[in-house]
């Protein structure tokens, strides 16, 4: 399988947007305003600050912690040394500000509750209390919380690279689940195809995948670009990122060139009104062309003449008469250097052939054909790009040339094929029958 | 001695010229080209099948397969014009220029081949002989005719698709629709009618089964000229030219090759005939 080249490498520290030292408890801010008072630089020694260092007095030492918990593993977890947090995105956050409970004094009993994340990162909380991920942990334990993607104390921002969250690392954070067989078990019945699996491989494979294995584009989509990184839901949920009401906006966040041209666009307007077709399908949105997971490169041939069937399940006459042109059975056939459906109508700025800003509007036609006939004249766009030989009202000389052919057709098989099956049956007769009668019946 | 198994090197007598090397070398790039032009664009008339998907494949791709296309279209107009031009030369030469535009020996349809065609289904009927043919029977010379005919459809219609920008300075766009209709309705008539009709008169009709190589050895034995073509051989008779149309036969390996050649065209046609009527009939 493609994956990323991680390789963590030193990083940089950018202020995160949420401030924690806002949030900080009254005892905190009188020691970090006794520090400032005795002149030792502020930020540069917050891991030392007053609270932590009380803190260290044990957690930093190792031997003192033994046997003062449970298991080898536990007291491991108790042991939590404060320079940890140097650089990372709570280097600033005292331990006592996530850690209560332990009243005044220390020693303190096995009573402290660590307080959860969202009574800071309040809108990551909100959001991820909504996700099937929260859902999967009450229910079956088996999804992440918070520390499970960001780790536990030691916390970076996402475009820190060493995250776990950072665009090169995201991917093989989620893969790790959700290509985790037994995890997979839980949800799927066929563990091996199934969609969690699949989106993996294919998302590597896709044009973003693509972006951040080969071009090592940290902008490139990962699955918390389009996924929402904390309220991930099924597409098919309205609260989705990715459901059909708002996929628009969640490409359209970095694709928004598109956006633009999208939605003034035919597709875009017929969207917005809700404006459906006769059998009830609703205005494309960017996931019914492109593909899930498997986004592709839109100068990947398979995708472009695959996607002129997407078109036909809308515009299935448009479809059928365009089959019957040489750009669609070229296409049909599997080459792409031919004219399919964007190619003329543009891919997302479809608009309607009366409309003057359209691509086959006929103000426009030799610009659009000129795009692959060069010389293409007034004249030359004459063509009917849809001229349908079986639609006698709009194509009567194409009607009529089909049927002449058609008349010739059958007219010529008609009296050799007579005449050669006569032929055949004839000389089997003569051959069958004795030569003497033969010769009477040729006297005669 | 075994029997040869082409219908053209059967029987009795010496043999005899019927096709120059020239007619040769031309059907020959007939077969070549036609066959390059039908397995090239009858994909693009069944684009939505697998098998013709395949042969594009076979092609490598629909570039390549239009590229020998052309090649083949250059090769149709080249054994045209080369026909017409020799027919022309050959004229000149000859002592009766007049034979080559009217009589036995002439393409030209004659009064007789009209009766020809009552008297064959006449035959058909039980109601008579079969017709005696001189030079070119009637059906041949619709196969000659036809070539004709489909060359300036197929050749003309094709130019026009082939060069569309340089057309649209006097045509219509809408002429390329009409193109690529009669373009490819034609090239269907022409294939089915060389596939199943040609390919019954000249070698699968119980006369000539399995296969008839006169076409590509240019001679065939005095026997089944008397049988194909009696008032020609009787005319060579009676004017005293048999001994001057006598040939030596076939070299073994123009033998081999020509029948190894007839007997596997038929089988390529026939196949495709086949796969495509069963497309009509369970594809569309």
């Amino acid at each position: 399988m493609i994956g990323p080249d991680v390789v963590p490498q030193g990083s940089a520290v950018v202020p995160p947007a949420f401030d924690p030292r806002r949030h900080r408890p009254v005892i905190v801010r009188l020691f970090l305003a006794a520090f400032a008072l005795l002149g030792v630089p502020g930020e540069a020694a917050l891991a030392q600050i007053p609270a932590n260092v009380v803190c260290d007095k044990c957690h930093a030492d190792q031997e003192f912690l033994v046997g003062k918990a449970d298991s080898p593993a536990e007291e491991a977890a108790l042991h939590v040394p404060t320079d940890i947090f140097l650089g990372t995105s709570h280097d600033t956050v005292a331990c006592v500000e996530c850690h209560q409970g332990y009243g005044d004094s220390y020693p303190h009993g096995i009573e402290v509750t660590s307080i959860a994340c969202e009574s800071c990162h309040e809108e990551a909380g909100v959001d991820w209390a909504q996700s099937t991920h929260a859902a999967n942990l009450e229910d079956a334990d088996d999804a992440p919380d918070c520390m499970e993607c960001h780790g536990i104390h030691v916390v970076y921002d996402s475009d820190n690279r060493v995250s776990p969250t950072h665009p090169l690392n995201a991917v093989a954070q989620c893969a790790d689940c959700h290509t985790d067989s037994t995890i997979i078990a839980t949800y799927y019945d066929e563990p091996d195809d199934s969609l969690a699996r699949v989106a993996v491989e294919h998302f590597w494979e896709g044009a973003h995948g693509r972006g951040l294995s080969k071009a090592g584009l940290v902008s490139s989509a990962t699955c918390s670009s389009c996924h929402h990184p904390h309220r991930v839901l099924p597409a098919d949920s309205a609260n989705s990122t990715l459901h059909r009401d708002n996929v628009i906006a969640t490409c359209g966040e970095c694709h928004l060139g598109v956006l633009e041209t999208y939605m003034p666009s035919a597709h875009g307007v017929a969207l917005v009104d809700s404006v459906e077709t006769d059998e009830g399908d609703p205005a494309p949105v960017c996931t019914d062309c492109h593909v899930r997971h498997q986004v592709e490169n839109p100068r990947q041939e398979s995708w472009h003449l695959s996607v002129v069937e997407e078109c036909g399940t809308c515009h299935q006459s448009l479809y059928d008469s365009y089959r019957g042109t040489y750009h669609g059975k070229v296409s049909q056939l599997g080459y792409g250097r031919t004219a399919r459906c964007s190619d003329c109508h543009t891919a997302h700025g479809v608009r309607a052939l009366d409309d003057t800003l359209s691509s086959v509007h006929p103000i426009n036609l030799v610009a659009t054909c000129s795009q692959c006939h060069a010389k293409a004249s007034e004249k030359f766009v004459e063509y009917y790009s849809h001229g349908d030989f079986t639609n006698r009202e709009d194509y009567p000389i194409l009607f009529w040339a089909w049927v002449f052919m058609t008349t010739l057709l059958v007219g010529t098989f008609g009296f050799f094929g007579t005449h050669s099956a006569m032929w055949f049956v004839r000389t089997l007769v003569e051959r069958s029958s004795p030569p003497a009668v033969e010769t009477q019946e040729k006297e005669q | 001695m075994k029997t040869p198994v082409a219908s053209s090197d059967r029987g009795q007598g010496p043999y005899l010229r019927r096709f120059s090397n020239l007619d040769r070398g031309l059907h020959l790039a007939v077969i070549i080209s036609f066959f390059g032009l039908v397995m090239t664009g009858i994909p693009l008339h069944f684009s939505h099948t697998r098998w013709a998907q395949a042969i594009m494949r076979l092609h490598g791709g629909a570039d390549s397969s239009g590229f020998i296309h052309r090649v083949c279209a250059i090769i149709t107009f080249g054994y045209f014009f080369t026909h017409i031009g020799s027919v022309f030369v050959r004229a000149a030469r000859s002592d009766n220029w007049k034979s080559f535009f009217w009589g036995p020996n002439s393409m030209v349809p004659q009064p007789k081949d009209v009766r020809d065609i009552f008297q064959m289904f006449k035959w058909f009927f039980g109601k008579g002989p079969p017709p005696q043919f001189d030079r070119f029977s009637y059906f041949e010379k619709f196969d000659y005719w036809a070539v004709f005919w489909g060359v300036a459809i197929i050749g003309g219609s094709g130019l026009l698709l082939w060069f569309p920008e340089f057309f649209a300075s006097f045509l219509p766009g809408w002429s390329f629709n009409l193109a690529t209709i009669i373009h490819g309705d034609e090239a269907l008539l022409a294939l089915g009618f060389i596939f199943t009709i040609h390919f019954f008169n000249g070698q699968l009709r119980p006369e000539k089964f399995p296969v008839d190589v006169v076409i590509f050895t240019g001679r065939a034995r005095a026997e089944y000229m008397k049988e194909e073509h009696p008032l020609e051989y009787e005319r060579a008779e009676r004017e005293g030219r048999l001994a001057e149309l006598e040939v030596p036969a076939p070299g073994r390996a123009l033998y081999l090759w020509s029948v190894i050649a007839g007997m596997s065209l038929v089988a390529l046609g026939f196949s495709l005939v086949v796969i495509i009527i069963l497309t009509a009939l369970f594809a569309h």
